[in-house]
């Protein structure tokens, strides 16, 4: 997200992070209980990341994370006057810049031809960079590698790779089977 | 929801927030909601609005875990 966020910022894009609250928590980064953990957390995150974007925080509370649907790595792309471009339940820079560029088209050449206004949705799938993500569940403590993994082992069976008429249905969407709706 | 309860503290990895997030959030195509937000460089508080005052804007959202 750092090298879309460069690329693009000469065409007048903004590129902003919210830091929220501690996704997996653990005995170094504890969950938030004040407003100073908040803020001493998200500049240790700095530190580590690569993150140089814009960083903004909400509220303890977590009043605009939750307003956006509350999940722990959503994307938003938001034009100006607020019009809500795309909405993503997880980041892949690659599917962020695909939905940008067509926003940027729309700007740029909406005067230089006919065109017609849709919305469409789909359903996505990335990989994850799993040694990157351990090393963060480390760093935060025992705890965050534990509960993690008991979350796994609750949910083997929802996360094993889906058949081909199925697609991906973790993380959650609204699909059942003919025969798992006949059970209700 | 408390503030207690969003800043847990062990984390269970519910998949109903998926739902909601496709349910109860705001749509492709709606005004972006605006609230008070802190900038983490300056300390200042400013509404998101200000944010994509002046174009196009990337939102992330997440955290350090």
């Amino acid at each position: 997200m750092e090298d879309l966020a460069q690329r693009f910022a000469d065409r007048a894009v903004r590129s902003v992070f919210i830091y929220t609250h501690e996704a997996h928590p653990g005995e170094n980064y504890r969950h938030h209980s004040s407003m100073d953990d908040k803020r001493a957390n998200a500049k240790a995150f700095m530190e580590h990341s690569d993150v140089r974007r814009e960083m903004y925080l909400d509220d303890l509370a977590g009043t605009a994370h939750r307003a956006y649907g509350g999940l722990p790595n959503m994307t938003w792309i938001v034009g100006r006057g607020g019009f809500i471009h795309y909405k993503s339940a997880w980041t892949n820079s690659a599917d962020v810049e695909d939905a940008l560029v067509n926003v940027i088209d729309f700007q740029e050449n909406r005067t230089k031809h006919q065109w017609i206004p849709f919305y469409s949705e789909r359903s996505a799938w990335s990989t994850r960079p799993m040694d990157k993500f351990r090393e963060g569940l480390v760093r935060a403590g025992p705890q965050a590698v534990s509960d993690y993994e008991a979350m796994l082992e609750r949910n083997k069976g929802k996360r094993a790779a889906p058949s081909e008429d199925v697609a991906p249905r973790v993380p959650g969407n609204f699909y059942k089977t003919e025969e798992e709706e006949s059970k209700g | 929801m408390s503030s207690g309860d969003y800043n847990y503290s062990v984390f269970i990895g519910e998949q109903e927030s998926f739902l909601d997030f496709a349910m109860h959030a705001p749509k492709v195509t709606m005004r972006a909601p605006s609230f008070p937000v802190e900038s983490l460089a300056s300390g200042e508080t400013v509404e998101m609005k200000e944010l994509w005052k002046t174009g196009v804007t990337i939102i992330e959202f997440g955290s350090f875990t």
